[in-house]
């Protein structure tokens, strides 16, 4: 079942100074939907999300290359106007940080700082969106007072009210109920899965719990890299390369140790592919192989073809644009007549 | 190009001129010294003091106001540090780090920063007058001193703060005592720190008028004693200026200018140092 | 206790003392300077000392007002020109400059805060005052009507203006420093949650991180009033000082209080009540700029705490 793509990023790479955060990341983000995006902690989650509406360029020494598309429109491009796409996806910080202004103003400042002058409409908008947020019945009576006296779960909800208020269609949330105590973080939660069929939703996770709960959608960060993506429920039933299946078991992670290594050049041809099975033929079971492939298409049909043969696939990671690697290991032997 | 951009790049051009205005005025300040200075300074200015008539324009030089100068300087900054260093130590050493004491402590000695000089060269000189005292280097020395304190008590304080609490916490989980980590551990870390405060604590020692006009006095001999008047090389510039000749006045510039000079240099070595304290200092 | 404790001990007392001894020097200040001044109190009235602009020490009228106002002139006057101008160059380095260029303008402006206020002076004398009285006053004289802040007879240049620039860059590294300091120390949260949700840099300055740091940026203003009060020597130098002056223009000249106190100390033993007047001056000076500086500092240690 195809779903539209809302966001589709190609090609990303975020570098910080000399060090490179995030590795060739290209995948698609589902239309109104909740996407997860776990893994575990300095993976590249944070920078990947802030990439999105390119907050992370508010960081010393940050380096984009790649293309975000948002509606088929790259917003990587240095000559767009950054305050358009911000309007368009409304982020959500980890820890919840009201301005220091009133309850009304904060929700306000939104609409405001984008022209918005007309009293009456800023009123409605204001309660519209505290209700929508969950929060109206509970400050209706003290709106102009200072919205740093709320308790750290009505401020979630408030910053939530905030982000709302700018109609955006895209909601990135980082963490958003990491600080929040057990029945606040539940409230947000409830209150994100009524919001899925209006909104883009893309949350950073690490709490897979919360992911199983929330997403249709999920992608694994690991050290940089995209290790998978793909629908939750195939996702955590059926997880396909061996970091994933360790993540979610809680195992740690290890890196693979590599017995060979070779190259397919071009597409499958008779010949590589003859070649690809002497090496597994000679291979003892067990052992693991390297095999560096270009382009999506062969990624593909050596796969297939491979798992059709019972080996598993550890992994299958981006080297570039048009260069992939797949990590294989040896199973059995089985013959396809 | 909507009204928010335009009001972003209007305010951004005021910040550049301001920018502009303000290292605008340092640059004319220092060019204009360099230039009316510069060229009035003779060998004699520097080696000799003035002679007869050199108020009207005869022989002679500053060297009395050069080494009054120094030697007002060097006794305040150094009756200054006596007392700012234990100050600035009790602070950070002996109480807790956000007790309502030290809060308090602070606050009065960043108030009497802000006392203006010629305050503190009021109550002097009302000193001096009810004891009797004359004009004196030592009296220059006391008040300045005086004055100063709040200005490397503050400095000190700064220093010893950067030190990193981890490096106390590990000596006195060796059990020294806080005397002990102070002068030994603390005292070497923040070593270039406290140079750089001395440092700036001297600059502003030998640039005050106001406080030594009132106190220290001024003469055309050499500073031979603690007892008597001193000339002081702000207000050689001072009164060399305030005649109607044009000779003098020169060489009022010529003192403006290795006064300038000197405290250029005193702040070069300190801006030097402090990058070499901060380079060491681990956060 | 062992000797090593003995050390420790005596240590922490003599510190102790040492700042006992200058704290109570402090109060010794203000206590005798109020003793010195008390005679005047008890002749002249409050408002007559303060209200009253005859100035005639031989006759026994000592009435301040004139050198109150001179104070006043120039201090208003530099601070209306230093506050915007520091205000922004803080918020420019702090917000806008790359960090090599901030790296290397700090230093720079530090350097300002370090020069003599003598050589102020003088650079006021050289540069300040001939283009007062041979470029401003005629363009201002002639474009603008002759009307209250503008209208003078005073010529020569030697104005409360000239003293009001004077003061005014000599006060540009202290607000500077302390509004940058103020800036840096409101959570990064702040700017970041605005520029989320879509503002422009200016705007997320203005409409949220100056809202937390104002009153930072209202006590690096007092503090700067306060050192722009105190100011003596460079202010004396281009302002003018005549006495007999009540200055009713820029271009006037002023007769500050330091000023006053800096001139006349040597004369006033040989006129009754003369010391005390001057000394009831300086006086008011202390108390005023005692209250100033508790005000601001009070604001940036109380911002400071809370920050923890």
């Amino acid at each position: 079942m195809e779903s539209k793509t809302h966001i589709g990023v190609r090609d990303l790479n975020v570098w910080y100074g000399p060090i490179k955060v995030l590795n060739h990341i290209t995948m698609d983000i589902p239309d109104k939907k909740i996407t997860a995006i776990i893994g575990p902690s300095g993976c590249g989650k944070t920078t990947f999300l802030k990439s999105l509406n390119r907050l992370i360029e508010l960081q010393d020494q940050i380096k984009l290359s790649g293309q975000v598309l948002v509606d088929g429109e790259n917003i990587l491009d240095p000559s767009l106007e950054v305050t358009h796409l911000r309007k368009k996806l409304g982020l959500l910080l980890q820890r919840p940080q009201v301005l220091p202004m009133s309850i009304y103003d904060n929700v306000a400042y939104g609409p405001r700082i984008h022209g918005m002058k007309d009293k009456k409409e800023l009123n409605e908008l204001v309660e519209k969106y505290l209700k929508l947020a969950n929060l109206w019945t509970e400050v209706n009576n003290r709106l102009y007072a200072p919205a740093s006296r709320l308790s750290i779960g009505q401020q979630q909800r408030l910053c939530l009210a905030r982000t709302l208020a700018i109609e955006p269609e895209v909601i990135l949330g980082d963490e958003t109920t990491s600080a929040l105590d057990p029945i606040s973080a539940q409230q947000i939660e409830q209150l994100l899965l009524k919001l899925k069929n209006r909104y883009t939703i893309v949350l950073v996770t690490h709490n897979l719990r919360q992911a199983k709960r929330l997403a249709d959608y999920v992608i694994f960060f690991y050290l940089g890299d995209v290790i998978e993506h793909g629908p939750a429920a195939e996702f955590f039933t059926k997880p396909r390369y061996a970091k994933t299946k360790a993540y979610l078991e809680g195992r740690f992670i290890e890196d693979f140790k590599i017995d060979g290594e070779v190259s397919l050049k071009l597409l499958d041809t008779l010949e590589d592919s003859s070649q690809l099975q002497t090496i597994l033929h000679q291979l003892e079971m067990g052992k693991i192989l390297k095999i560096l492939v270009e382009g999506e298409e062969t990624v593909r049909k050596v796969s297939s073809s491979l798992e059709n043969e019972g080996h598993s696939i550890l992994e299958v990671r981006r080297l570039n644009s048009t260069n992939w690697e797949m990590i294989v290991q040896k199973q059995h032997v089985s013959y396809n007549i | 190009m909507n009204w928010r951009t335009f009001e972003e790049r209007i305010m951004k051009a005021l910040m550049i001129a301001s920018l502009c205005v303000v290292i605008g005025s340092l640059i004319s300040i220092l060019l204009t010294i360099v230039l009316k200075g510069l060229p009035a300074i003779r060998w004699e200015t520097v080696s000799q003091t003035p002679q007869g008539g050199y108020y009207i324009g005869k022989e002679g030089g500053i060297l009395n106001a050069i080494l009054g100068s120094l030697l007002l300087g060097v006794g305040a900054t150094a009756v200054a540090f006596v007392v700012s260093l234990p100050v600035a130590f009790y602070l950070n050493l002996y109480l807790k780090k956000n007790s309502r004491f030290s809060y308090t402590i602070r606050f009065l000695f960043d108030v009497l920063y802000g006392v203006p000089a010629i305050v503190y060269g009021t109550f002097g000189f009302t000193l001096m007058i009810l004891w009797g005292l004359k004009a004196s280097l030592l009296a220059g020395i006391m008040t300045v001193a005086f004055m100063i304190i709040p200005v490397m008590a503050r400095g000190m304080d700064e220093v010893l703060k950067m030190v990193p609490f981890e490096l106390k916490e590990a000596s006195w989980a060796m059990g020294t005592t806080p005397w002990e980590t102070a002068t030994r551990v603390i005292f070497k870390q923040a070593l270039p720190g406290i140079v750089t405060v001395i440092l700036l604590g001297f600059g502003r020692a030998i640039g005050d008028a106001a406080a030594v006009l009132l106190t220290a006095g001024f003469t055309d001999s050499l500073p031979n004693s603690l007892l008597r008047p001193v000339a002081t090389l702000p207000l050689a510039v001072f009164f060399q200026l305030a005649t109607p000749f044009p000779e003098v006045q020169e060489r009022g510039y010529a003192a403006a200018f290795i006064l300038t000079v000197l405290i250029l240099v005193i702040s070069l070595i300190s801006r030097i140092l402090s990058r070499q304290f901060t380079r060491n200092v681990v956060r | 206790m062992t000797t090593r404790h003995w050390k420790d001990y005596l240590a922490r007392r003599i510190m102790f003392l040492f700042c006992s001894i200058f704290l109570s020097l402090g109060f010794f200040m203000i206590f005798m300077l109020y003793q010195r001044s008390k005679p005047i109190f008890a002749l002249i009235p409050l408002q007559d000392l303060l209200f009253s602009s005859n100035w005639h020490p031989t006759r026994g009228e000592f009435g301040l007002a004139s050198f109150i106002t001179g104070t006043l002139w120039v201090t208003i006057i530099a601070i209306a020109m230093a506050v915007p101008l520091s205000v922004l160059t803080a918020i420019y380095l702090a917000e806008y400059a790359p960090r090599t260029l901030r790296e290397f303008l700090k230093p720079l402006i530090d350097l300002l805060a370090g020069i003599s206020p003598v050589i102020y002076g003088v650079w006021g004398m050289i540069a300040v005052v001939p283009w007062v009285r041979d470029s401003l006053m005629p363009f201002v004289t002639e474009r603008l009507p002759s009307v209250f802040p503008f209208r003078s007879e005073n010529y020569t240049g030697f104005s409360a203006l000239a003293g009001g620039i004077v003061l005014a860059i000599m006060t540009f590294p202290m607000i500077i420093a302390l509004v940058g300091e103020v800036l840096q120390g409101v959570p990064f949260g702040i700017k970041e949650s605005s520029l989320a949700l879509g503002a422009t840099h200016w705007q997320a300055i203005k409409g949220a991180v100056l809202k937390r740091a104002w009153p930072g940026i209202i006590a690096a203003i007092i503090l700067g009033l306060s050192r722009a009060l105190g100011e003596t020597m460079a202010v004396l130098m281009v302002a003018g000082c005549s006495l007999g002056n009540f200055p009713k223009s820029i271009f006037d000249s002023a007769y500050p209080l330091p000023a006053l106190i800096a001139n006349t100390y040597g004369e006033m033993m040989s006129v009754p009540l003369y010391d005390a007047a001057i000394l009831s001056a300086a006086f008011i000076l202390l108390i005023v700029t005692l209250l100033f500086n508790m005000a601001g500092w009070g604001i940036l240690l109380r911002m400071e705490r809370s920050q923890l």
